[in-house]
């Protein structure tokens, strides 16, 4: 029994599920359910259609290389039954599969691209960082010192006088 | 689902290049063969200078259909083509070599010659 991934999708076929399809070349095409397998027969190219593993790795939305996918590589030679490894391996699964899985959560999350809440903090923050270094080719320093509406107001303050002093470290 | 007037590629090296099924054997009205199934053939078209010349009546086995075999396993698998390979009363293929892959269940039914010749088993 082998847990095979589908061609188009990527996700994991279990016994029983899918058709798998033998080419006049002996490649065999592993497909988990019909939706797949109909896309295949349209001739369409997973790497092109959005909702398959292979279009988000591709286009950077996935994880792609990390060291945890070393361990899910496929191996054909059959290891000799050992208790202890066998129970050692059960154990390790669960850790790779948590560890991968936080690591691709993390991808998702940090990234500019990404449409989440987060992607569009993370793209605030970027945009404020680039606004501070590069002020200089908005408006001569010299200028900003004098006028000071283009500087990013850092804290709120309700006191005039603690206003003035903000503006300052602009200058370097 | 092969029946009469299908036409099948042959996978093996008998000279054989394409058959046109006549009868499937089984029971008296039986409708149609899979694979694993023994038809009655007539050769449509042949490799020159072989045993085997064209409208010559043979039997076969089919070893891949375009319908899906349903495995006991819960496999589904579906192949390309058609194919079978020549055999002779007993079972045994008339050629030496086999091509392409071929599926588990031939091995049940008592294929094993054939089965031994493949190159790759499913």
């Amino acid at each position: 029994m082998r847990l095979e991934k589908c061609w188009f999708c990527s996700s994991t076929v279990y016994p029983g599920h899918g058709i798998q399809f033998v080419r006049n070349d002996a490649k065999i095409f592993h497909f988990c359910r019909s939706k797949c397998h109909k896309n295949f027969k349209m001739k369409r190219n997973p790497r092109k259609v959005k909702w398959t593993k292979a279009y988000s790795r591709l286009h950077g939305k996935d994880m792609t290389q990390d060291s945890t996918f070393e361990f899910e590589r496929k191996r054909n030679r059959p290891e000799r039954y050992d208790r202890n490894l066998a129970e050692n391996t059960l154990k390790a699964i669960k850790k790779i599969d948590k560890i991968r899985s936080d690591r691709a959560s993390d991808h998702i999350k940090n990234k500019s691209f990404s449409r989440l809440k987060t992607g569009k903090v993370q793209r605030q923050k970027e945009a404020r960082k680039q606004l501070e270094l590069g002020i200089h080719l908005v408006k001569a320093p010299l200028a900003l010192a004098q006028d000071s509406s283009l500087c990013l107001p850092k804290i709120k303050v309700n006191v005039s006088q603690a206003q003035t002093e903000e503006n300052q470290p602009m200058e370097e | 689902m092969i029946q009469p007037q299908t036409y099948l590629n042959v996978a093996d090296n008998s000279g054989a290049r394409e058959l046109m099924c006549i009868r499937v054997i089984g029971a008296s009205n039986r409708r149609y063969a899979h694979i694993g199934d023994v038809i009655v053939a007539v050769i449509k078209e042949a490799v020159p200078n072989t045993p085997l010349e064209r409208s010559e009546v043979i039997t076969a086995v089919i070893v891949s259909t375009r319908k899906e075999l349903k495995c006991d396993n819960g496999m589904i698998i579906r192949y390309d083509d058609n194919a079978t390979v020549v055999i002779d009363q007993e079972g045994n293929p008339k050629g030496t070599r086999i091509f392409g892959a071929i599926a588990r269940e031939l091995r049940q039914l008592n294929f094993t010659k054939i089965v031994s010749l493949a190159p790759e088993v499913l």
